[in-house]
């Protein structure tokens, strides 16, 4: 356990910029939940919520980069203080990003919904399952700041990325198979790309997380960090 | 290999070397094994073995009582001018013992000048003669020679332009910082091998001390310099190496922006992070 500072608002600031981060991060998973079920349920009711999160999570970001570079100023933090506010004010731009590709998903979902279904959402659901507990797992390896997590995280997103080839292709062939839903498998495809976004995030998050718990910086490298 | 490859890669030995307390390093200005020091029945620094690299800045922290300046004085036997003073262990400067009973202890301080932490210009000299005063009681007369000296001491000081009309003036009419920075020209002088510097901006306002560090950061390439701070960004900004001590004893010593970023022990992270004690 981190002994007590000796200023106790240092410590108020850092515990209230943690606080926001969990917060944006909850609110982020309740978006992307929601425009997971929307797109999948097929519920305009859903997807409406999953946008309107949106700007809640925007100003979030705002806040933590206010908050991070207060404590910045005021506080001149060192070690692992630094990492933890360094950190936060580099994990919520991922996160937000997380949000707005949610925002992304239910956006195309409530155009599919004025359609009749397409069996080919099926492809899809493989990918939303690994993108979205990607992210859930990421979230998790920086608050329980648990290495081995993070890591399988970093690991996970190149076969997320081969996910998204394959059904790229096969939705392609069906654009040319059957033009007259043409715009329905080009929606199908944006929203397969934001879940391999989403996923590209997931990885930013989790090597934030190796940063801030183990201060190694494992981006644009190999999985190394010791766990 | 770059310098600060170099310098890195010693840094890395440095530390191993806090642990092991095992071989030293070459390249190095001090080679410091296995320092104790009592006053008394009070032992101040206890079984301390790190090596200073040449050419680098290394920042003395921690708490007071810590045992910082006390180490630091040992390196020109200043702490020798306290009575009852007892040490044990060597001290190696490039590689000559500075305790053997063949060294005189005022041959060691010339060659590792010291800068306190209130700046001390002697108040009754002109700000050129207190300049060059070690190199007078040297036994330094030429004159030309002396206000060749004087000068290059004066611009290394970063001092020579704010000076160089007023050179007869006291140096007790300069600020703080000018004074400060007067001493530091005043240690120059007699061209050592070694800066030792015992906090020497705390008594500064901020625009003083950003002269200063702007200097060490200079002199570190003519000189090795080790200064005591407790200013932790001030270590950061100007110090290669960091070396923490606590309780007399050496807890962690390594690259700066290591110990600062990612310290190995659990005391240096609650001092540097203000969760001590």
């Amino acid at each position: 356990m981190i002994p007590k500072h000796i200023l106790g608002t240092f410590d108020e600031a850092l515990t209230s910029l943690r606080n926001d981060l969990l917060m944006m991060t909850g609110l982020t998973e309740r978006s992307l939940d929601r425009a997971v079920k929307g797109f999948l349920q097929r519920d305009d009711d859903l997807c409406t919520h999953a946008i309107a999160d949106d700007e809640e999570i925007d100003q979030l970001e705002k806040q933590i980069d206010k908050d991070g570079f207060e404590i910045l100023l005021r506080f001149q933090p060192m070690a692992g203080d630094l990492r933890q506010v360094v950190s936060a004010i580099k994990l919520s731009p991922n996160i937000e990003r997380v949000g707005d590709q949610a925002t992304n998903i239910a956006k195309r979902a409530r155009k599919l919904n004025q359609h009749p279904p397409l069996p080919e959402v099926q492809w899809i659901v493989p990918m939303q399952q690994h993108a979205t507990l990607m992210f859930k797992d990421s979230i998790h390896a920086y608050v329980r700041e648990d290495l081995e997590l993070a890591n399988s995280v970093c690991g996970r997103d190149e076969e997320l990325d081969e996910m998204n080839r394959k059904v790229n292709k096969k939705l392609t062939e069906r654009m040319i198979e059957d033009r007259d839903q043409l715009r329905g498998y080009f929606n199908l495809i944006l929203i397969a790309r934001a879940f391999e976004r989403i996923g590209d995030y997931a990885q930013n998050i989790s090597e934030e997380a190796v940063y801030a718990t183990a201060a190694e910086d494992i981006r644009h490298q190999g999985r190394t960090a010791a766990v | 290999m770059p310098t600060s490859d170099r310098i890195a890669e010693e840094g890395v030995a440095h530390q191993a070397e806090v642990s092991s307390n095992s071989e030293t390093v070459p390249a190095s200005t001090f080679q410091v094994k296995n320092m104790s020091i009592w006053y008394g029945e009070k032992r101040a620094i206890q079984d301390v073995t790190m090596d200073i690299a040449t050419n680098s800045v290394t920042a003395i922290i921690g708490p007071s009582g810590c045992g910082k300046s006390t180490f630091l004085r040992a390196l020109n036997r200043m702490h020798e001018l306290t009575p009852r003073t007892r040490m044990e262990g060597t001290v190696l400067l490039n590689g000559e013992d500075l305790y053997s009973s063949t060294v005189d202890p005022t041959v060691v301080r010339r060659r590792v000048g010291m800068v306190f932490q209130k700046s001390n210009p002697f108040p009754t000299m002109t700000i050129g003669e207190n300049v060059v005063i070690g190199l007078r009681l040297n036994g330094v007369h030429d004159q030309k020679f002396l206000n060749e000296r004087l000068e290059k001491s004066l611009r290394m000081a970063a001092l020579w332009d704010e000076v160089k009309d007023d050179l007869n003036k006291p140096g007790t009419s300069l600020s703080g910082g000018q004074q400060q920075r007067l001493c530091i020209a005043r240690t120059l002088a007699v061209e050592p091998d070694v800066v030792l510097m015992d906090e020497p901006c705390s008594a500064l306002d901020p625009i003083a001390t950003a002269k200063i560090e702007e200097l060490i950061s200079e002199l570190k390439t003519k000189y090795t310099i080790v200064t005591v701070t407790h200013n932790m960004q001030q270590a950061g900004r100007i110090s290669d190496f960091t070396a923490f001590f606590y309780l007399g004893r050496l807890v962690e010593f390594g690259v700066t922006t290591s110990i600062f970023t990612n310290p190995k022990e659990r005391q240096t992270e609650d001092y540097i992070t203000g969760r001590f004690g």
